[in-house]
């Protein structure tokens, strides 16, 4: 459905984008996550045709977007990053103005409106002025205004961020549900578990690129989580005499607790108590998004 | 692909009609000032040029100013959507940007064109001014009307705030309308501002209306041509501005 190839985007000396490919197939959802600055942000607005590319490529079902812009457009919705809504006018007039955009008129205009609206938990506040609504209704009124029409084409840049449990709930549902109707969505965020609810494969960005791509689960089950233990002498220093070596090369103590890398806590738990340690408390924390950051990046420079 | 068009510019005429509704003060109030000050201030024209003269003066200084200080609706509401991020997010779909400026600029048109109609009728029924040829006129104040549209579009893609555009509008409606002789006449200024007035649409616009009110076609168009030219020269920038991405929100 979205295929993007080889972007490049300079601004004066700084490369957005230096050779940027993602290819996202129907009924995919892609979580593109990268820090601030990896360039997602320009992605998303090269796709939509905001900014053009300074060369490289992007397909949307078959159509150059670069070459028949208004053709492309037709077949995307978007929810940008920033609040994007008319604040004087109602949830309905918003949601009636980017639906009659995507093409949508009378009565299926106003069906259309009022699905979403029930999606999204929108219903009641449709007559509100969006000036007036909480910022988690504002945040569902700016998804339904990209997801009305059902594009095949969905990109969500940071749609939850700030965003209360039930309107993170609520958008997560009806992004799961239109990807199971076969729309490709590319979806930006800095919270793994909401891609993993959504089963989403990971495009991991960095410096204009995306330098990771596959299945969340194979990305990091590489890495190391931690296994974090506290003893009953908490504050002071587990007598390093007591732990076995091979834990005592990966260990730190961090305010009286003693943070072990490993990659199966479980062994490693029961080779502490089989020294003979006596944790009062006990914690694993698994390999994260700042994890699979640090391990790219250290591949990245031992490759340069 | 023509009527998609134009049902993508219908809906963004309806859009647009309605936050001019839901905001009304604005518009409220330009077009109520310009109904006060030609009550209040057509005697001082009529004792300095005449009754006729002075009639004539004060209508068309007033159409002249107000219409050119009601530019801003067309600026704010512009501005707005840069500041609201909805002018990229519509940009973002299949509107074309001259769907989007149409979609914007018709609404104003028509309470531009209400505005003046407005003062015209005033100035008929309670002060007696004559009009030799309405459709003369009706040409003279739709060229100054998309030339005010286009101005006050341009202007709008142009600035970095709200304050600014303000200060344009309010400074450069009053430069402008000076110059151009619609709050004094061009006879009582200095030699300088006459030799300067040509360059101001505020001039094209009193000798547009100036002519057509006396009925003469062949100043009314030619006038009203020259008005053209700044609507389309404004346009132009506006387009340029509006495809290249130079006025993108995040350029604030």
């Amino acid at each position: 459905m979205l295929v993007a190839a080889g972007l490049v985007k300079r601004y004066g000396t700084t490369a957005a984008l230096d050779g940027f490919n993602l290819d996202v197939g129907a009924g995919e959802i892609v979580g593109l996550i990268g820090h601030n600055g990896a360039g997602k942000t320009t992605f998303v607005e090269i796709v939509t045709g905001l900014v053009r590319p300074d060369s490289g490529l992007v397909r949307i079902g078959g159509v150059n977007a670069l070459r028949d812009q208004r053709a492309a457009r037709r077949m995307i919705g978007v929810a940008p990053q920033e609040q994007a809504l008319y604040l004087s006018a109602t949830a309905r007039d918003n949601l009636r103005l980017f639906g009659a955009l995507a093409g949508l008129r009378r009565s299926a205009l106003t069906g259309a409106v009022d699905r979403v609206a029930a999606e999204l938990q929108l219903t009641g506040v449709l007559g509100q002025r969006v000036g007036l609504l909480s910022g988690g209704q504002r945040r569902r009124t700016q998804a339904a205004t990209a997801l009305i029409g059902d594009p095949p084409l969905l990109l969500l840049d940071e749609p939850t961020a700030g965003a209360d449990p039930e309107t993170r709930g609520a958008l997560l549902a009806a992004v799961r549900a239109r990807a199971q109707a076969g729309a490709a969505v590319v979806y930006t965020t800095h919270y793994l578990p909401e891609l993993a609810d959504l089963g989403a494969t990971l495009a991991v960005a960095r410096a204009g690129r995306v330098i990771a791509r596959g299945a969340q689960r194979s990305l990091i089950s590489g890495l190391p989580g931690e296994l974090r233990v506290r003893f009953d002498d908490a504050g002071r220093k587990a007598p390093p005499s007591t732990l076995p070596p091979a834990l005592a090369d990966r260990a730190r103590n961090v305010d009286g607790e003693l943070r072990i890398a490993s990659t199966n806590p479980p062994a490693d738990l029961a080779a502490l108590l089989a020294a003979g340690c006596a944790p009062i408390s006990v914690d694993v924390r698994q390999p994260d998004l700042d994890d699979l950051y640090r391990a790219l990046a250290k591949e990245a420079a031992h490759a340069a | 692909m023509l009527h998609e068009a134009a049902h993508r510019t219908g809906a963004l005429i309806r859009h647009n009609t309605l936050l001019m509704l839901r905001e009304p003060g604005p518009l409220a109030s330009r077009m109520i000032l310009p109904l006060a000050f030609l009550i209040l201030l057509h005697p001082l024209y009529e004792q300095a040029q005449g009754a006729g003269r002075g009639v004539a003066q004060a209508v068309l200084a007033t159409l002249v100013t107000f219409s050119m200080l009601a530019m801003s609706i067309v600026g704010s509401s512009i501005l707005t959507e840069r500041i609201w991020h909805t002018w990229e997010r519509v940009r973002a779909t299949a509107t074309h940007p001259v769907e989007l400026l149409a979609g914007k600029a018709l609404p104003v048109i028509v309470a531009l064109l209400a505005q003046q109609a407005a003062v015209i009728l005033l100035g008929v029924a309670a002060l007696g001014l004559t009009v030799k040829s309405l459709p003369l006129l009706a040409v003279a104040l739709l060229c100054w009307t998309l030339a005010l549209t286009g101005m006050g579009a341009a202007l709008a893609l142009l600035v970095q705030s709200l304050s600014a555009m303000g200060a344009c509008y309010d400074i450069g409606a009053m430069i402008l309308s000076s110059l151009g002789g619609a709050l004094v006449p061009l006879a009582a200024m200095p030699a300088w501002i006459r030799h300067a007035a040509p360059a101001s649409p505020g001039y094209w616009a009193v000798f547009a209306l100036q002519a057509a009110l006396s009925g003469d076609a062949g100043r009314t168009m030619t006038a009203s041509a020259v008005l053209l030219g700044f609507t389309l020269g404004a346009c132009l920038v506006a387009a340029a501005r509006a495809t290249r991405g130079r006025a993108r929100s995040a350029q604030l």
